[in-house]
């Protein structure tokens, strides 16, 4: 009988991240889990709690499969990223509305070698936006 | 699913190498990650019927040394898993009474 209480995130430390990919293939106690990941068992029961995959047999005593476990540890790895979005040419990260925007009047300056500096006006706020671009081609400008 | 009566016969001779020769916890998490081949060699079967398993230990790490496993670490695994065979045998007698000393010897002078 599988049990998932609560599917929320767990923050899992690098020393877990590391360690969890060599489980074995069986089951474990939570005891036994624990000591294999150096962390204390009342953390681990917590992970439990959060919709770490385990059972419960007829005695209702708690096991853990080592792969289960491992893969679940590596998918809150990658719950935890944030969505990257890489800036398109013409676009740059406004500071006071905190989010990425067109740049409007864009000016591209060389600054040294291939980097230029692109200075134009947040479309939402109107402050000023600043980007270091590579390459700088025509593209850059013709979104504002 | 492996045996959890290897893994925790594995439990206890890492405890005993701690306690009993004092080996350190660096030597006890590498002599674990050695002894986890023996546990996956063994599978779903008791450690004590190894020599009646299909494939022998040595063939099941040289498969692992196509996949990158370095010699001298295979060396290394199999000296920790005669190790640990030898002190199964002393500690668990008639369960490991099957296991020959000699082909426990012959472990570690298989990969030469």
């Amino acid at each position: 009988m599988s049990e998932n209480q609560n599917s929320s995130n767990c923050r899992i430390s690098r020393n877990v991240l590391i360690k969890a990919p060599g489980l074995l293939p069986m089951l474990y106690t939570p005891r036994e889990i624990a000591e294999d990941l150096d962390v204390p068992e009342t953390t681990l029961r917590d992970w439990l709690n959060h919709g770490a995959p385990h059972s419960r047999d007829e005695s209702n005593h708690i096991w853990i499969d080592g792969r289960q476990f491992a893969a679940w540890v590596d998918s809150q790895r990658n719950a935890r990223k944030k969505p990257t979005h890489p800036l398109q040419a013409g676009e740059g990260f406004c500071m006071r509305c905190n989010t990425i925007v067109k740049i409007q009047n864009g000016e591209i300056r060389p600054v040294k070698g291939r980097l230029s500096h692109l200075k134009g006006k947040c479309p939402i706020c109107g402050g000023i936006v600043n980007r270091g671009i590579w390459n700088a081609g025509s593209a850059e400008l013709s979104q504002g | 699913m492996l045996d959890r009566q290897n893994y925790l016969k594995v439990k206890l001779f890492l405890k005993f190498s701690r306690d009993v020769h004092g080996r350190s916890s660096l030597q006890i998490s590498t002599d674990f990650e050695h002894l986890k081949a023996l546990l996956l060699w063994a599978g779903s079967q008791p450690i004590s019927s190894a020599p009646a398993f299909n494939t022998s230990l040595p063939d099941f790490l040289f498969q692992k040394v196509e996949k990158g496993l370095i010699q001298s670490e295979l060396k290394s695994i199999l000296n920790t898993n005669q190790r640990f065979l030898l002190w199964a045998k002393a500690m668990f007698p008639v369960e490991f009474q099957n296991i020959r000393l000699s082909w426990i010897m012959k472990i570690p002078a298989i990969s030469e």
